[in-house]
């Protein structure tokens, strides 16, 4: 009995102090920095840039997928569909994800032309290695736009793996979304996949 | 309303509402939903959209940006007695002194004069007061003509456009009460379907199920108006703070 008393006390004692050390293993201040870095990137050098807007869009492309986790957010996007994807699919999707998410955003960026982020602190996430960097983004009218950043920590190294726009965030609904139409879909993730090369080419 | 937020606004409801499926990740009406969601889509295709698209054509930025102005002040009345309901009399007082100078010194309300003296808008309704007294948001479905909502938000909704100044203030003049209040509903769903012309077009463009983005967005967005009640606690989780290793099919919760 002692035994059995003695090892559920190492449990809860290795499970509490495991938790907050995958909790502090995020540098918050790193993060938030990096975040920073990267809004005050994408104004100074691309939206506010006198360049062409092929320029801009190559920029983009680059700040992109280095700020962005695409592979790993793509894998939590296809849910448990990524299970029974064939290797060749999988890095298929992801290259087609990664290319749509490019050209739609790179599209849409402009928009944050004269605006700002305001950067209010962090919060901690219930995913080890991974935190929240709190902004909100003054509008012209009315209260502004909060913009929450999901930023996932690995060793020296910080990537993007959610945004979340007035809570919402764009990895569950993409996962919403593709989910159900690969559920719906003869052709599984084949299918998906050449729907949005459709919307890649038109686009 | 930012861009951000019309995108909820839209997205989620192309007119109007909302409400949380939230009890479950199942959407038991689905069948219904997407034929009712195809049917508005359709609607709003031939109505709706090229309406607001005239509307575009026809006034300026600036104009328009009166008109959002001028709806905005109608709704303050309606915030202050749901500010009030919720127990905050000082957002209350504020929504008081934004309607008093916005309607005389902003021209009735075609100027935002109270923001630029520190009284920010802070619309609120019925909807948030029923969250906030926890009262369950039910089932999401899609509704014809109003599109993705919930037996709460209905309720809400339905609550709102009663009390509005535009419905009760015409009421003794027989020969205008219903042109009034017919007339300033068209401006309110032309003007909120303006604002997300683009955005709605570039979703609809690079959805592959349209529906299910819509649903999933707005089910989202309900999570942020549920969590300001007397149920919940600044210590509860975020409702996006999902977990990332997650192989199932997502429940909204």
């Amino acid at each position: 009995m002692k035994k059995i008393f003695y090892a559920c006390a190492v449990f809860a004692f290795a499970a509490f102090f495991g938790a907050h050390s995958a909790a502090a293993a995020v540098d918050a201040a790193k993060a938030e920095n990096f975040v920073k870095k990267i809004t005050d990137e994408g104004l100074t050098d691309i939206i506010n840039s006198n360049v062409s807007q092929q320029e801009k869009d190559d920029r983009f492309a680059k700040l992109f997928n280095e700020a962005l986790d695409l592979k790993y957010i793509g894998q939590f996007v296809l849910g448990r569909y990524w299970r029974t994807a064939t290797p060749a699919e999988r890095e298929e999707f992801i290259s087609v994800y990664r290319q749509l998410n490019v050209k739609t955003w790179s599209k849409r960026f402009d928009e944050f032309k004269g605006r700002s982020f305001v950067f209010n602190g962090t919060s901690p996430s219930s995913t080890a290695n991974q935190i929240f960097v709190n902004s909100q983004v003054p509008m012209d009218e009315g209260a502004p736009a909060a913009v929450v950043w999901r930023v996932r920590q690995n060793g020296d190294d910080f990537k993007i793996v959610d945004i979340i726009i007035e809570n919402v965030s764009l990895a569950i609904t993409a996962r919403s979304e593709y989910t159900a139409f690969i559920k719906n879909s003869p052709d599984g993730v084949a299918g998906l996949i050449k729907n949005l090369k459709q919307k890649l080419a038109q686009n | 309303m930012s861009k951000f937020a019309a995108l909820l606004f839209v997205l989620v409801a192309c007119a109007a509402p909302a409400a949380s499926a939230a009890e479950n990740g199942d959407d038991w009406l689905e069948s219904y939903n997407r034929a009712v969601f195809d049917f508005n889509m359709q609607l709003d295709k031939y109505t709706l959209k090229p309406l607001a698209k005239g509307y575009r054509a026809i006034t300026t930025p600036d104009i328009r940006s009166r008109v959002t102005s001028f709806v905005y002040n109608m709704r303050e009345p309606l915030s202050a007695v749901n500010h009030t309901l919720q127990g905050n009399v000082k957002e209350a007082a504020v929504s008081v002194g934004r309607l008093l100078i916005n309607t005389t010194l902003g021209l009735g309300g075609l100027f935002d004069v109270a923001a630029g003296w520190g009284l920010e808008r802070n619309t609120t309704g019925f909807d948030d007061t029923m969250a906030y007294y926890c009262i369950p948001d039910g089932p999401f479905f899609v509704a014809p003509f109003l599109g993705p909502i919930t037996p709460r938000a209905l309720v809400a909704y339905t609550a709102d456009s009663f009390a509005s100044p535009m419905y009760w203030g015409p009421l003794n003049d027989k020969n205008y009460a219903d042109k009034i209040s017919y007339s300033y509903a068209a401006l309110v769903a032309i003007n909120a379907r303006e604002r997300s012309l683009d955005l709605l077009d570039d979703l609809q463009k690079n959805s592959v199920d349209f529906y299910s983005t819509a649903r999933s967005a707005y089910i989202q967005n309900r999570q942020k108006v549920n969590g300001h009640s007397l149920c919940g606690s600044d210590a509860d989780p975020a409702s996006y703070d999902f977990d990332f290793d997650m192989d199932e099919e997502f429940e909204y919760e």
